[in-house]
């Protein structure tokens, strides 16, 4: 198998993830070149051998480079022989991964087969040119209304999902997976980064099941236009490094070839920052601020660029953030900020009301929340609740000192109005129906807006709060009321 | 977690505020004891008075009209005055007596209200509302004088004589104990000669004695002639009642709502400063772990 000209070498050092390997002289692979090596272990009596795959990742002089190994080094040994393919990692693309479930390396993992293609393209390419960018300002709708409303996602744009742990990141993603993929025409790329392994399975099985129509109303599956990527919790640090590279991959073949809107959802980018920093250290590069790599920016912005849409077609991408201890300003979230369209941020003093999604209006923001995007009239009441809710929390302390009778009349009503809105734009969700018990809902960005308009005008001062709880529109905030009173 | 400088900062506002409300209510408890000696002090005088009076016009019932205690049917006018505080810090106190006074005002439409209302905090509120007040009196504060309030009375009762109004009530809160006070809307004219269950709470006391109370009176002088004295100076006795009662209420409904206060930013304070020093310890280890980070990639 191995040819004559290839370039084999010896492992020389193991640490962790990462390994040394000298190369004859002059025979050095070249950065980011993949090395494969037979990894033989004894599993009871059997020799089962393995190959793993490597990534070069720097040169340390005298023939010996340093790489990081994008499966198990358990059962690697010094001087086991390394090979060099010559050339670096790459991933099946084309109509033949629809449907399939993939590693980082481009490997099948489905238990489905071998894959029916010989397309393939390296997991490391350039961003987009700088002239064949179009950003696109128009909005996405999702029915969602305080995304709608607050935080409008942009099509062909980037939005994060930040939160802290179990604010509801995947939930929110697999519910935009449930409302735009199936309603999208286009093609659905998922890549899951370092997040439990069962929610991959659960999306998976849930995918087979779930159906859309397609332009010509024939009913399809969504899983047969979806291409999923897998490098989860329990992979090593350099999987989950790559894995997000593997899946912008296919998603960037879709949009170069078949034109057509595509969307990449990414579980969870903090994943990547943080194997880049567990990586770092193995590296023996110098930590940076709170323990990062030194390269988390350059990191970030060599993935992030590439998520873009070109003239050849539009690339929408969903990517939730692990927000560490809530802070919002750790170095690895901070550095995910910039470089999104629109984000929505997820609050704890929000979901401790119990008020799902928990997003923070105030915290959550879009670039095309603005009056030449989406028109006067949204940008104008979007900002009317966001002056009320802001009222209303800059009061908190006096209402937690004095009491709300101590407020000025004006000052009540706003608060009244501010509690009314806060519980309003709680919504229930399509995957969450099982565990709620309450039908999911779309509500039309029209009716979202004139909702919020009466509200604000205290057209609903007159309803519980609770009637504002889970429903779509106004008006089953009303028909809601008039339930709670029998 | 916000940063440590911006919680110090809340913290130092919240102290602030916490010696603000703990002097409030010092100030409160003080206040309290003057207004509560002047309102128990005036309270069986006025409660004495209203009794002889019921008792003298039911003994010389059908010998005397006065037009005090005459119905105005044809009065196209009722007048509401509502006693509230000038000053706020005092919890539920005015809110309670706005919405009594709301109740009162909803339920009462057949003539039209005309309102009076004492004290900046009702005058705010119904200049929120975009309701007219005839009247805003804002002279009087929490030590009502027996002179100051003379004047509206005697004014109310010419108007009542002269048949301009047809009922004059007064809404305030009503002291009962230091443990309870209720918002009440008191009916002061016309004087009813038949304890109607509303607005006459005020008298409750005086009501079973006045059951038994069939004396006979010997009138000297002529009936008539005490009533006329006797009369304006009830009105004159129970409107003062409303005044002084409404001002240990506010004591009493500031002294407890700046205890609390007070007590909620004490927990504030600690709750704060435990988030302060929980910043300020991770600021501490974060910077730390970055020294001896460097220093050890350095070896």
């Amino acid at each position: 198998m191995i040819a004559t000209d290839t370039n084999v070498g010896k492992v020389t050092q193991v640490i962790g993830s990462t390994l040394d390997a000298e190369f004859p002289e002059g025979r050095l692979p070249a950065l980011y070149n993949a090395l494969i090596v037979n990894v033989e272990q004894m599993v009871g009596t059997e020799k089962k051998s393995e190959k793993l795959t490597c990534e070069v990742a720097s040169h340390l002089g005298g023939g010996r480079v340093r790489a990081v190994a994008l499966g198990s080094t358990d059962g690697l040994k010094r001087g086991a022989e390394i090979v060099d393919t010559g050339q670096s990692v790459s991933v099946p693309v084309g109509n033949a991964v629809l449907g399939r479930v993939f590693n980082l390396i481009g490997d099948p993992i489905d238990g489905r087969g071998p894959l029916d293609t010989q397309d393939r393209r390296p997991i490391h390419r350039e961003p987009a040119q700088f002239s064949e960018l179009t950003p696109k300002t128009e909005q996405l709708i999702t029915g969602i209304k305080v995304i709608d409303l607050l935080a409008p996602f942009v099509r062909g744009g980037k939005t994060g999902l930040f939160g802290g742990a179990g604010l509801g990141k995947t939930v929110i993603i697999q519910e935009m997976i449930a409302r735009i993929a199936r309603e999208h025409s286009g093609y659905s790329v998922f890549a899951g980064v370092g997040e439990r392994t069962r929610e991959g399975n659960d999306l998976w099985l849930e995918m087979q099941d779930a159906e859309f129509k397609d332009s010509e109303g024939n009913v399809k599956k969504v899983i047969e236009h979806t291409a999923m990527v897998f490098g989860q919790m329990n992979e090593p640090p350099g999987a989950r490094l790559r894995v997000a590279l593997s899946g912008l991959t296919m998603a960037e073949y879709f949009r170069d070839e078949s034109g057509a809107d595509t969307m990449l959802f990414i579980d969870n980018i903090f994943r990547f920052s943080q194997a880049g920093s567990e990586v770092s250290a193995l590296l023996g590069r110098m930590p940076s601020a709170v323990g990062y790599q030194p390269t988390l920016g350059t990191e970030m912005g060599e993935l992030q660029e590439r998520i873009t849409s070109t003239s050849q077609g539009a690339v929408t991408s969903v990517q939730a953030v692990y927000v560490p201890a809530d802070d919002l300003t750790d170095p690895a979230p901070a550095t995910a900020f910039t470089h999104l369209d629109a984000f929505i941020v997820l609050a704890r003093s929000i979901s401790e009301k119990g008020i799902y999604p928990a997003i923070d209006p105030l915290a959550s923001s879009s670039r095309i929340l603005d009056p030449q995007y989406v028109g006067e009239r949204h940008y104008a009441i979007a900002q009317r609740v966001q002056v009320i809710l802001q009222r209303y929390r800059d009061l908190q302390d006096i209402i937690a000192i004095l009491g709300v009778e101590e407020l000025s009349e004006e000052d009540k009503l706003t608060v009244a109005r501010a509690r009314r809105i806060e519980r309003f734009l709680s919504q229930p969700f399509y995957v969450a129906e099982q565990f709620i018990g309450i039908p999911g809902n779309y509500t039309q960005l029209e009716d979202t807006i004139r909702s919020f308009e009466e509200i604000c005008e205290g057209k609903h001062d007159d309803l519980p709060e609770q009637a504002f709880m889970y429903v779509g529109s106004v008006e089953e905030a009303v028909e809601k009321a008039k339930k709670l009173q029998e | 977690m916000a940063n440590a400088r911006q919680i110090v900062k809340r913290r130092k506002a919240v102290t602030n505020i916490r010696k603000i409300t703990k002097t409030m209510q010092l100030i409160a408890t003080a206040r309290f004891q003057q207004a509560y000696n002047r309102a128990t002090a005036t309270k069986p005088y006025t409660q004495k008075i209203t009794q002889l009076v019921e008792e003298l016009s039911q003994a010389a019932a059908g010998q005397v009209d006065h037009p005090l205690m005459r119905k105005n049917p044809e009065a196209s006018k009722d007048i509401v005055l509502v006693l509230s505080s000038s000053r706020g810090l005092c919890g539920g106190y005015n809110a309670s007596v706005l919405r009594s006074t709301m109740g009162h005002l909803n339920s009462h439409t057949e003539r039209e209200n005309e309102l009076h209302v004492v004290g900046k905090k009702g005058i705010a509120y119904f200049k929120f509302l975009r309701r007219e007040v005839e009247r805003s009196i804002t002279d009087i504060d929490d030590r009502p004088r027996f002179e100051q309030v003379e004047p509206i009375a005697t004014d109310y009762m010419r108007r009542y004589e002269a048949g301009e109004i047809a009922n004059v009530y007064v809404s305030y809160m009503r002291f009962i104990s230091t443990g309870k006070q209720i918002p009440e809307v008191m009916h002061l004219l016309p004087l009813e000669k038949d304890e109607s269950a509303e607005g006459d709470q005020a008298t409750g006391a005086s009501r079973d004695k006045t059951g038994i109370a069939a004396v006979e009176y010997d009138f000297s002088p002529a009936p008539k002639q005490l009533l006329k004295n006797l009369l304006p100076q009830t009105v004159k006795v129970r409107l003062y009642q409303c005044f002084t009662d409404a001002a240990v209420s506010e004591q009493v409904a500031r002294m407890v709502a700046m205890k609390a206060a007070t007590d909620a930013a004490g927990d504030m304070i600690k709750s704060l400063t435990q988030q302060y020093n929980r910043a300020r310890q991770t600021q501490i280890t974060m910077e730390l772990l970055d020294i001896v980070g460097g220093a050890e990639a350095l070896k």
